[in-house]
């Protein structure tokens, strides 16, 4: 597992950070989507993972937490996978997450080579945010920050201001339809 | 063969001529992997990515994709010589290769793949054991002239780092 640096809860003063987890069992893409991130701005810190069941241990949705006292289970605000990985898949993922996380429900993505409406409506149905053709692109990156939204505190006198993050966990409509080549979606 | 003035130039690694031998020469070997067909505009995608505070990052990605590839070639060579195929599991190593190919822009090398993945839908062995040998041919050839222009690449740094100090 690799990690970005620094860790402050997603909060830093003067501006935005928002924790992305990005799972996918390819080292080069992993690898990109990582320089994607980081290339757009300070804002994402990365967290990359290998594969579904490692991101069930950063998320801490694991039944072996006993097994792995130390890990630390970290506020992610976003999930980029891949749909495509052995054992667990990305749809598998999404929908442990949507069933486990239903009180602060994290937005995920999915990200996939294939352009396969079947794929599309299934992880949509069973609640993906969006859905990103591979290789990803810098406008896709932008996109993302759309699913997380500041929430600004009162400011102090003397202080200065800390914004912290509120999740964007329903579709909004018209503006959430996924980056895909010659597709027009209803 | 570099031209006689190249070499010459190319003696002396850190004169300025020779700098810009080497960026001319690293400029016309990446321009040829464009006309040959061997990199695609997700290669500049990569190269995008790299900036003063990842200096590296084109040789990180280039030499991460070698490696992956290797390693799948290796597995597929092995999967695909049995006397009974399982086209699934070759099918999945090569929806792999396809994905960190078209990831950075190695553009045969993708599109050998997505022939190859063809006769794995095929069922069809001597396709594949044919797919393969043309996906081993394009990702060789691209790795060669990787290597040069990773070389080039190193001795431009170095020259850059020489004049900073």
């Amino acid at each position: 597992m690799e990690e970005g640096e620094g860790s402050n809860g997603g909060v830093f003063e003067g501006g935005l950070e928002v924790r992305v987890l990005v799972v996918d069992d390819s080292p080069v893409e992993r690898r990109m989507v990582e320089g994607l991130l980081k290339k757009s701005g300070a804002m994402f810190q990365v967290i990359a993972v290998d594969s579904g069941k490692r991101a069930m241990e950063v998320l801490g949705l694991t039944d072996d937490k006993a097994e792995h006292p130390t890990v630390d289970h970290q506020k992610v605000d976003i999930i980029l996978t891949d749909y495509s990985m052995p054992e667990m898949t990305g749809y598998d993922l999404l929908k442990t997450v949507k069933e486990q996380s239903c009180r602060k429900p994290i937005p995920v993505i999915i990200m996939s080579s294939e352009n396969e409406p079947q794929r599309i409506s299934r992880c949509r149905a069973i609640g993906a945010e969006d859905f990103i053709l591979k290789p990803l692109q810098t406008n896709d990156v932008l996109r993302l920050r759309s699913y997380a939204r500041p929430t600004e505190l009162s400011p102090r006198t003397g202080t200065k201001r800390k914004m912290t993050l509120e999740l964007m966990a329903e579709n909004s409509g018209s503006d959430r339809r996924p980056r895909l080549a010659g597709l027009a979606v209803s | 063969m570099l031209p006689l003035c190249s070499r010459v130039l190319l003696s002396h690694p850190f004169s300025p001529m020779s700098l810009m031998a080497l960026r001319e020469q690293l400029n016309m070997l990446v321009n040829s992997m464009y006309i040959e067909g061997l990199l695609d505009q997700q290669f500049q995608q990569l190269q995008m990515l790299q900036d003063a505070s990842s200096p590296g990052f084109v040789a990180e990605v280039i030499n991460l994709f070698c490696e992956d590839a290797e390693r799948i070639l290796t597995e597929l060579t092995k999967l695909v010589d049995q006397a009974v195929v399982d086209f699934q599991k070759v099918d999945a190593y090569v929806h792999q290769l396809k994905g960190s190919s078209s990831s950075v822009g190695a553009q045969n090398v993708k599109l050998a793949c997505i022939q190859f993945r063809q006769f794995c839908e095929e069922n069809n062995k001597d396709g594949c054991l044919n797919a393969l040998n043309v996906v081993k041919h394009h990702y060789y050839l691209l790795r060669n002239k990787f290597d040069t222009m990773l070389q080039l690449e190193q001795r431009i740094q170095a020259y850059d780092s020489k004049q900073q100090n």
